[in-house]
């Protein structure tokens, strides 16, 4: 994917999430955003997604420029997926129907294609077995996991995943990372937000630290964990692995 | 329960029963003598009427009430802020006057003037229609605060994921927003309608003949006093106790399946 951003800002009242951010990549796979909390990862992955529209400056991706046009917007959230740290899933429909109803109502599949469909991915993420159950009765780690494989359903250009782990314990953390691992190990486009440091090193292209609204450095995993370039981006890295 | 509640609560049905049954029996025994059923059965046509308009008027009503909540419900969510505001202060005003204000001043002084020879003309009965009508905005105002409480309850991660997935904003609100909002307002909502049946008994101040104004009729004309009133009570429970038990059964199927 290719990403274009200059001096994007986004205002929530009086704090500026973003503060005139600048990323500029011709070609990467996966892209992983680490920083502090409250840094404006979170910010900048719902301007990405198309969720939400920047105050100011200019936001390409992949060529097409996000502007205040909310059929655009639409058009461009269809094409892609997107996951939030939890509650993904619409509690009132079982697993399967959480991802034929946008397959159906979306993307014009008639009921058997979406079903096959909703089936097979959920067999590739072995959930099959869960397909009648309500979000309440799987676990965070299952839950996490369906919403990837409805976000995957549709064959997103880019998979936008906001610390999809954040809220699950160790063990359903490794459960969701290994999904995740896999699907970039099949060519999926992704950029996500984590905390995850060893997991952003091992399955990113590159990695851009995000702080304070703005991108600090960007760099691919190798070059920017063993030799952070920023001050800022090196004193965050000394404190989280301290432990 | 314990063995000294068992006790206690046996008691207490005692007393109850026997407070109960002394307290018909002096009823009865006032009145029982002077009711004479047969004067019912001869207002039998007259009653079976207005409970039947009742009804019509009830069910209209409801229609009406929920066409005019989701109307409420939209124009206080409206991105315009005129919209907004006009519907806040309707939805207070309505809430903040008695519904016997509403039908004499909207019937009076509002509706009548305007509507009554055209809906004559056009052959309807403009007292039921305009009746219908009131009933309907002032249920409505209630339900559309329902609504509106309901709709604000799902939490902001369900908008997100729903626009996330590229769901238009009808389609929001149709797939994801009001399944999971309708059913925790339900009971209030039912609520609502059992509250609007026995509300239509006031539309006897403008002068629709329904049930209770029937009644009313029957009840002055013969001087009835228990053989009025009873089936007066029990007409009203016949439409509104069917509301109260689908709704509880509706509630249940619905924890179940959540």
């Amino acid at each position: 994917m290719k990403l274009e951003i200059e001096r994007a800002t986004k205002l929530y009242g009086r704090t500026r999430a973003l503060d005139g951010l600048n990323l500029k990549i011709d070609s990467t796979r996966v892209l992983a955003l680490i920083g502090p909390s409250g840094g404006g990862k979170s910010t900048f992955l719902r301007l990405l997604g198309g969720l939400e529209i920047a105050d100011s400056g200019k936001i390409e991706v992949n060529g097409h420029q996000l502007e205040n046009d909310p059929t655009a917007l639409q058009a461009y959230r269809r094409r892609n997926g997107f996951l939030f740290q939890q509650f993904n899933l619409f509690p009132h429909l079982d697993a399967r129907s959480n991802i034929t109803l946008p397959l159906e109502k979306v993307h014009g599949h008639d009921a058997a294609k979406a079903r096959a469909k909703a089936d097979h991915v959920l067999d590739r993420f072995g959930l099959l077995e869960h397909a009648s159950k309500k979000p309440s009765q799987l676990s965070g780690g299952q839950q996490q996991r369906v919403g990837i494989a409805r976000a995957i359903a549709a064959s997103p250009e880019i998979l936008f995943l906001d610390e999809p782990t954040s809220a699950l314990d160790p063990e359903m953390t490794a459960e969701v990372l290994e999904l995740i691992q896999e699907l970039a190990d099949a060519g999926q486009d992704i950029i996500l937000s984590t905390h995850e440091m060893g997991f952003a090193r091992a399955v990113a292209n590159q990695v851009a630290f995000v702080a304070a609204g703005k991108i600090a450095e960007c760099a691919p995993p190798a070059i920017l964990f063993s030799n952070p370039s920023s001050p800022i981006c090196e004193r965050f890295l000394s404190r989280v692995m301290r432990y | 329960m314990t063995r000294r509640q068992h006790i206690a609560n046996t008691l207490a049905a005692i007393l109850v029963i026997a407070g109960t049954a002394w307290l018909c029996g002096m009823i009865f025994g006032e009145l029982g003598k002077q009711s004479n059923w047969a004067k019912a059965w001869d207002y039998r046509e007259s009653l079976w009427r207005g409970w039947l308009h009742t009804l019509g008027i009830a069910f209209a009503a409801l229609v009406g009430s929920m066409v005019f909540g989701l109307l409420f419900l939209f124009g206080q969510r409206s991105p315009l802020p005129v919209v907004r505001c006009c519907c806040r202060a309707f939805l207070e005003f309505v809430r903040d006057t008695p519904l016997l204000v509403h039908l004499l001043f909207g019937y009076f002084v509002i509706f009548a003037p305007l509507l009554s020879r055209p809906l004559a003309e056009a052959g309807f009965e403009d007292k039921i229609v305009i009746g219908i009508v009131l009933l309907a905005l002032f249920e409505g105002a209630y339900l559309g605060e329902i609504l509106r409480g309901g709709v604000e309850s799902i939490p902001r991660t369900q908008w997100d994921s729903a626009r996330a997935v590229g769901f238009t904003p009808f389609q929001i609100y149709r797939y994801v927003i009001f399944p999971q909002a309708l059913r925790r307002v339900l009971p209030a909502i039912a609520g609502l309608f059992v509250s609007l049946i026995k509300d239509s008994s006031l539309l006897n101040v403008i002068g629709v003949s329904e049930y209770f104004y029937n009644t009313k009729n029957f009840i002055s004309r013969s001087y009835a006093g228990l053989e009025g009133y009873i089936p007066l009570a029990l007409g009203y429970l016949v439409l509104t106790l069917p509301v109260a038990w689908l709704s509880h059964w509706l509630e249940k199927r619905f924890r179940h399946e959540t």
